[in-house]
């Protein structure tokens, strides 16, 4: 077993997770919404590539941007569903509606798409790269590099736009966003529709390497709840460096332990971390930062 | 007693009666047989989960753990171990109080939205865990789990098919609304009542709000188990299949669809859904899809539930009423 191939994997999947998980950090952080449909949202965001490559026979690259645009108008129409919760602040009944949601987008997905397992065909998943013992592929340097730029693009926009300013307001205070002025519906819109854009194009990059089917959402999400609470709730940067940590950990776990219950592995990191800093479970002072 | 209290019982009493006769009212086919043992267990089922996300205001994701580990335990101790039912019954409830005892001190001191996700988690790694564990069957489950058998010395409690089936998911149905209403008559139930709606008032009476929400949580995850066990004989078989996301959306929905805390309220969200399942298939996806959507509106476009639409005058007095008693326990 080489454990240097071992870390570049965990690097690799630490990547993806942080990808996976950055659109819900924003809703998190700046709408303090719980979205149980995110793992639905990525399945949809895969096989919204898959089926645009095959009905129209473009090429991958392609794929990727119309699953984005497919992602940003499903957090568009959700945002629409939700606006009168979102502003009532009933976080209980949106955290049902959002479960509701991806109910909705599992069984509309299972009719479209059928119940086969099917393979969204990367040309990147196939050229791989040797340094010695170790090796990747192309697919995966695209993955991470992404990541990185979404992450520092996301805080650049945070700290340095108009927009970035009344996301954070809305964050702070949305009642005393309107009172300044700001339209909050739209900074909402915007929100939304990043975390469904964000979700399908982590979706694009990471569903080349396994099989996609409509059930796959369910299981996904897990990792992603890790990764926002480990990296404390709504912050940026906290979910990159979590997503990275998780990521060595399951790929050192699964290589050294038990592929098996690389799941209960990571509940177990996530009951630990919670009795060791509860504090962290509150909504976080740390967003966009 | 007085007729005023009489009333509403024999009037229960009227109720339950012809609940009993309803599939012969219905033609008595194997297929309205079959929907109502269904409905009646999946309404048992939601009533775990009701007092949790009613009383206690927590939207607990892990009852479709509870549910699965009651048909585990039911098909493991009659199938593989050749136990009575009776003896799988008492390992379902045990089975539940664990994992519930667990669940609940890791979620003690989590509220909202960390709660339910620590809940949800949980419940994926019990899938998890069921499905690689060869002890539970792993990914193929546990087939061949015999009759339903509760004879006790003489007397012949059995039941294979599923008009025979009725008498015995009936009783559950009955036994867990009767238990519901009595919990929400005890002290534990007007304790949870009064630490999800005014917790510092609740801390300045000497309630400890994390005992109360312990101790809910362990009331309720038998309820879910007990409809798990009397599923596994149903079905005759369990798997992992017991842990989709579907259950918890049924639970919640059935709960939440007709009005948080009306008594009736789960058992007719679940008769409403199970019926579209059953007589109006859109196949599975389609049936998710209307599941999800039913779920989606009934929040955003009426979130206190159907009974909303149409203000009643009993409505008002079953909130006035609930008002007055937390605060006579306020006072007593």
């Amino acid at each position: 077993m080489n454990l240097l191939q071992q870390v570049v994997n965990g690097i690799i999947i630490g990547h993806a997770y942080a990808l996976v998980a950055v659109g819900w950090t924003m809703l998190l952080g700046a709408a303090r919404l719980v979205n149980f449909g995110h793992g639905q949202m990525y399945m949809v965001g895969a096989f919204a590539a898959w089926w645009f490559m095959r009905m129209t026979g473009l090429p991958y690259p392609v794929a990727v941007v119309a699953a984005i645009l497919v992602g940003a108008l499903i957090g568009a129409v959700m945002q629409r569903l939700l606006m009168r919760l979102t502003l009532s602040r009933d976080l209980v009944s949106l955290m049902i509606v959002t479960l509701g949601f991806g109910q909705m987008l599992e069984g509309a997905a299972g009719l479209t798409f059928g119940p086969r397992p099917q393979t969204l065909a990367s040309p990147f998943q196939s050229m791989t790269l040797h340094f010695g013992a170790i090796w990747f592929t192309v697919q995966d340097v695209i993955l991470v590099v992404a990541a990185i730029v979404v992450f520092l693009a996301l805080r650049l926009l945070l700290n340095a736009t108009k927009f970035g300013t009344a996301v954070r307001m809305v964050a702070e205070d949305p009642a005393l966003t309107r009172l300044a002025g700001i339209d909050i519906a739209r900074v909402y819109m915007g929100i939304f529709a990043f975390e469904g854009a964000a979700v399908a194009f982590a979706a694009t990059l990471v569903a080349p390497r396994t099989p996609i089917l409509t059930s796959m959402g369910f299981d996904q999400v897990v990792t992603t709840f890790v990764v926002v609470v480990l990296g404390g709730i709504g912050s940026v940067a906290g979910s990159y460096v979590a997503g990275l940590s998780l990521g060595l950990f399951t790929a050192l776990f699964g290589a050294l332990v038990s592929p098996a219950y690389t799941t209960a592995a990571v509940f177990a990191l996530l009951i630990a971390v919670m009795a060791l800093r509860p504090g962290q479970l509150a909504a976080s002072a740390n967003f966009a930062r | 007693m007085s007729a005023r209290r009489l009333l509403p019982l024999a009037g229960a009493i009227g109720l339950a009666v012809l609940g009993f006769f309803l599939p012969r009212l219905l033609g008595g086919s194997t297929m309205v047989y079959d929907t109502l043992v269904v409905i009646a267990i999946f309404s048992a089922m939601s009533y775990g989960l009701d007092i949790v996300l009613s009383d206690l205001g927590e939207i607990s994701l892990a009852h479709t753990a509870f549910f699965a580990t009651g048909a585990y335990a039911a098909a493991i101790l009659t199938a593989r171990y050749g136990q009575s039912a009776w003896v799988a019954m008492a390992g379902a409830i045990l089975a539940s109080l664990a994992l519930a005892l667990v669940l609940g001190l890791i979620t003690l001191r989590t509220r909202e939205f960390a709660f339910s996700l620590v809940t949800y988690a949980a419940a994926i790694v019990c899938m998890n865990v069921a499905s690689n564990w060869d002890f539970l069957g792993g990914s193929d489950g546990i087939v061949g789990v015999p009759p339903l058998d509760l004879s006790v010395g003489p007397i012949a409690l059995t039941a294979g098919q599923s008009f025979e089936f009725w008498p015995y998911a009936y009783a559950l149905l009955l036994l867990t609304i009767y238990f519901v209403y009595r919990f929400r008559r005890s002290s534990l139930g007007q304790a949870a009542l009064m630490v999800h709606m005014n917790p510092r008032l609740a801390t300045m009476c000497g309630l400890d709000g994390n005992r109360v929400r312990l101790q809910v949580f362990l009331v309720s995850a038998p309820i879910s188990a007990l409809a798990g066990w009397l599923y596994a004989f149903q079905r005759s078989y369990v798997g992992t299949d017991l842990f989709d996301t579907y259950f918890l959306v049924l639970m919640l929905t059935s709960v939440i669809i007709a009005g948080r805390g009306l008594l009736l309220g789960p058992l007719a969200g679940t008769a409403l859904l199970m019926s579209q399942k059953s007589f109006a298939s859109l196949g599975a996806y389609g049936d998710k899809l209307v599941l999800g959507a039913i779920l989606v509106a009934a929040l955003c476009y009426s979130p206190r539930g159907l009974a909303a639409l149409w203000p009643r005058r009993r409505l008002k007095v079953v909130e006035a009423s609930a008002q007055a008693s937390s605060v006579r326990s306020q006072h007593g």
